[in-house]
């Protein structure tokens, strides 16, 4: 309790609150968040100088657009992927090749897309700024979900959106905290609880949404008809869906109006400058957003080739399906976010690795998923909440063992450590998990399990 | 951050030292916050017209009834105990009873309260505490007993589930909404370690309702159902004697060696703008014997409503196509904690978030600590196979229910948001038994969680 004390003392003597306080006018003004600040950490500044001799100046602006947003990134150098994932298409690649070559332009894109929102924020301002950051910031996870759900792969939806949850708090969170803790040994390395506690109250309730359906599942008895059941968890996830995205604009409100002082990432430091320099907008207003609708274009050709190759790949690396759509998937989706986190804990700003890591679980978690839900109900497909048993209880602990490490707003490398190795142990659970998911009919998935998976145990257990 | 915290603790400091010397009074009266909470709800009773009649008992008979009938808000709702009385033994319509006696027990629970409280001024501070914390939710206990008598062992279950979930989502989630809207700009505090006393009893309590139900799932194929069945039964009468002692120890650390973590916090000198509705009543307003006697009467009373509750729920049930598993989790519990959950929500908006805690945490831990492992001694007793294992989905609910609202209070600190995810997740648990219209077995109470796959399946098919 002293210590408690002495800290809040020490905080208070830093000065640190009003600072904050002042000096966060400016990023208030553009709308940015912990999630884009830590894209930001990957790019790098352009140099104009060989455009600058191209002699027509239509030519010349146009130039230099392109070179801001395409090589603006560290990650361009992934670019060139896309253009071979498409030709790979049209020559008759083998499937797996496709897979890869567009997972690995994913990558890029990603990052891309938070670029432009946040270039698109200096012309909203911050409120209207926010909400595209809210909305745009987990564009290809949403994307992808989408376009597995229109091929009715509803099993790929639940388990590309589990991973990028689990990913997000465990593989990002994990090594944030590694690396941060390792690199600053001596320091003490402290983060607002606040903004950490908020995101966990709207994950548990996410968790209580998904744990719902699945035990309705485990009430009934044999003689309960399975139509039944499925009708059941089916109505009750849609209203709990309506329920979380109710919470989700709630907490947009919370975050962008009434409480915003939680989430101001305090990035206005004097030992670090390389984020804060880019203060003006370096495209205009009209080409931004035309960027953006053309990068989510190819977002979406690039998700389409995923959702169609998954499979195949899955069959020629020998990977089941669970594993390459909890794994594989939101390990590169998040990949840029992931390393912006980490950029941010070696400068031990942790509570931007935080903002990422939880702002974009609770997003996805309270957000993706169940827009996920209604875009499937309106497409008329049955997709409920109802995750298996063994992902709801990877989940539910993830969270949990995050909240608890989160709890007393310090952190040191073991946290890291701990969580990073909860990822391995669940990516190896469902790397040894080959019981076959009955894949076209998505409702079935955790249903009724006790035919199916009895038999498939049943027979492997004879043929073996 | 810092700059709000550090005079914030010093101000905790300061207070708790005015605490420590000006809480004397609550002290000699056993005050609880579960009863602040209800005495908000209270009115000042007008003697003036009583003033007027001429025979001094007449005159000291009426005062007292005044004071005990019409000292409420809810004083409008009593014309619901006739009606429901008129009403049953005129054979009207069974949903119409269930739903008059359920509205005539929202008032009653609240008087209850009023009179332990005023025992209290004569039993002294100790009697008096433990008075409150054993009738503190004596609606719940009796529509408890009443349903073990009749061996509807699942309406006892789902309702003391219901009330503990109440608690601790809807009246603890409404009151951080409302306080959180309403002091938008102000800091709220509350003090944690009141809470954490109450956050652990729950885990133990529902450490006692996983076990048994493990049990079950722990069995091979070949253990019989009625071995399964025993041993959940043996598992649960130990836990249940397990949980007094528990409760026991709770009573002892409230109101013996750590009194001053219950303290409400309600002397503090920004009080002055609500001191005359609560503060005001300080001395008791009926005599002992009077109190007892109408302690006793309204007692009968909520045993008579709650017989008809228990014995037109199913009725009612059907007549309105909700389960019952529905009407016992939610409506029983909204209508039973109706008094506490206006008071909570009024302090809250106080900004005394200490007591609005102290009625959510506090009533779901008696209830889920004293309420529940009675039942299964009383049904012990009277020989009713009645034991812990409430089934997954309830047992799912309650365990995510304690733990979410464990990290809400985890630092000391609510906003709206707080309140507002524990409210939804309300919502989204009863969206669940809305949804869930799997039968349930009534007869048998072991059948509920322990034997579903035989029994529950004839239920269906005869259904």
């Amino acid at each position: 309790m002293a210590g408690i004390e002495q800290w809040s003392a020490a905080e208070n003597g830093n000065g640190n609150a009003p600072v904050t306080a002042k000096g966060s006018s400016r990023e208030l003004r553009h709308g940015r968040t912990a999630h884009n600040m830590s894209s930001s950490s990957l790019r790098k500044k352009s140099d104009l100088r060989v455009i600058q001799k191209v002699p027509y100046k239509g030519l010349k602006d146009f130039l230099a657009n392109l070179q801001e947003v395409i090589l603006g990134t560290k990650l361009a150098i992934l670019f060139p992927a896309i253009p071979a994932a498409i030709i790979g298409t049209y020559c008759g690649f083998s499937q797996p090749w496709i897979f890869g070559l567009s997972l690995l332009g994913l990558t890029p894109l990603a990052e891309r897309v938070s670029f432009l929102t946040e270039q698109l924020a200096f012309y909203t301002g911050p409120t209207l700024g926010g909400l595209l950051n809210a909305t745009c910031g987990n564009a290809t996870e949403l994307i992808i979900a989408i376009l597995a759900l229109t091929n009715n792969k509803v099993a790929v939806v639940k388990y590309s959106l589990l991973g990028s949850i689990l990913s997000n708090l465990l593989l990002v969170l994990g090594t944030s905290l590694f690396c941060g803790g390792i690199a600053n040994l001596r320091r003490e390395q402290r983060f607002d609880r606040k903004q950490a506690d908020v995101n966990f109250f709207l994950l548990l309730m996410g968790l209580l949404c998904h744990l719902l359906p699945m035990l309705l599942g485990y009430v009934a008895h044999e003689g309960t008809p399975a139509a039944v059941i499925s009708d059941m968890s089916l109505n009750l996830s849609r209203a709990s869906s309506i329920v979380m995205l109710m919470s989700y604009i709630a907490y947009l409100v919370f975050q962008l109006w009434t409480h915003r002082q939680l989430f101001d990432a305090q990035d206005q430091e004097d030992e670090y400058d390389d984020s804060v320099e880019e203060e003006t907008a370096v495209i205009g207003f009209w080409s931004g957003f035309s960027w953006l609708v053309g990068m989510t274009l190819v977002i979406a050709l690039l998700s389409e080739y995923v959702v169609a190759t998954i499979e195949n790949a899955s069959e020629t690396w020998g990977l089941s399906v669970s594993f390459i759509s909890i794994i594989l998937l939101p390990i590169v989706g998040n990949a840029a976010e992931h390393a912006g986190a980490i950029i941010f804990a070696f400068k031990n700003k942790l509570d931007i690795s935080l903002g990422v890591a939880l702002g974009s679980a609770t997003q996805i978690g309270l957000f993706v998923v169940p827009l996920t839900i209604i875009v499937a109900w309106i497409l008329g497909i049955n997709m409920d909440l109802n995750f298996n048993l063994l992902e709801t209880g990877s989940l539910a602990l993830s969270i949990i063992i995050t909240a608890f490490t989160l709890q007393d707003g310090t952190s040191h490398y073991m946290k890291g450590l701990v969580l990073l190795l909860c990822y391995i142990i669940i990516a190896i659970c469902f790397f040894v998990d080959k019981i076959p998911q009955k894949q076209p009919n998505g409702v079935q998935m955790g249903f009724q399990p006790m035919n199916n998976i009895v038999n498939a145990i049943g027979k492997r257990v004879f043929s073996s | 951050m810092g700059s709000i915290t550090e005079p914030w603790a010093i101000a905790e400091s300061e207070n708790a030292n005015a605490t420590a010397k000006g809480s004397s009074r609550e002290l000699r009266h056993g005050r609880t916050a579960h009863n602040m909470s209800s005495s908000s709800l209270r009115k000042k009773s007008d003697l003036r017209l009583i003033q007027k009649v001429p025979c001094k008992t007449v005159k000291n008979i009426l005062s007292n009834l005044q004071e005990v009938i019409l000292g409420t808000k809810l004083a409008l709702l009593f014309l619901a105990i006739p009606l429901a009385i008129i009403a049953n033994s005129y054979h009207l319509g069974r949903p119409l009873i269930f739903g008059l006696s359920l509205i005539g027990l929202a008032p009653l629970a609240e008087r209850v309260s009023f009179l332990t409280e005023q025992l209290a001024f004569f039993t002294g501070p100790t009697v008096g505490g433990l008075l409150n914390a054993t009738c503190g939710n004596a609606t719940e206990l009796i529509i408890a007993i009443l349903a073990l008598a009749s061996n509807k062992v699942a309406v006892v279950k789902y309702s003391l589930l219901g009330s503990i979930l109440s608690n601790l989502l809807l009246v603890l989630g409404s009151s951080l909404f409302c306080g959180g809207i309403a002091n938008i700009r102000r800091q709220q505090w509350f003090d944690r370690k009141q809470a954490d006393v109450n956050f652990f009893l729950l885990l133990m309590g529902l450490l006692c309702h996983l076990l048994p139900l493990f049990l079950k799932y722990a069995t091979n194929g070949e253990a019989s159902t009625s071995l399964i069945n025993k041993m959940s039964l043996t598992l649960s009468r130990a836990s249940s004697i397990v949980m007094l002692v528990a409760y026991i120890a709770y009573l002892v650390f409230q109101l013996w060696t750590h009194r001053q973590f219950f303290e409400a916090t309600e002397e503090e000198e920004e009080d002055d703008a609500y001191n005359d509705d609560v503060t005001v009543e300080e001395t008791p307003v009926i005599g002992f014997w009077s109190g007892f006697a109408w302690l006793v009467g309204m007692t009968l009373f909520i045993a008579l409503l709650s017989d008809f509750v228990v014995a037109t729920i199913e009725d009612a049930s059907e007549s309105w196509g909700l389960s019952v598993s529905f009407i016992s989790i939610i409506l029983l519990p909204i209508v039973g904690n109706a008094a506490e959950h206006a008071g909570a929500i009024i302090f809250a908006f106080k900004n005394k978030l200490d007591i609005s805690l102290g009625v959510a945490l506090g009533s779901a831990t008696q209830i889920s600590l004293f309420v529940v492992p009675l039942s299964v001694i009383v049904a012990w007793i009277l020989g009713i196979k009645m034991d812990l294992n409430f089934n997954i989905l309830e047992t799912g609910s309650l365990a995510l229910a304690i733990i979410i609202t464990a990290f809400t209070l985890q630092d000391g600190t609510s906003h709206y948001m707080k309140g507002l995810v524990l409210m939804l997740c309300y919502v989204i648990i009863a969206a669940c038994f809305f949804v869930n219209q799997i039968p349930q077995k009534q007869q048998n109470g072991m059948g509920v969680g322990s034997q579903p796959n035989n029994n529950a399946a004839g239920g269906f098919i005869s259904a």
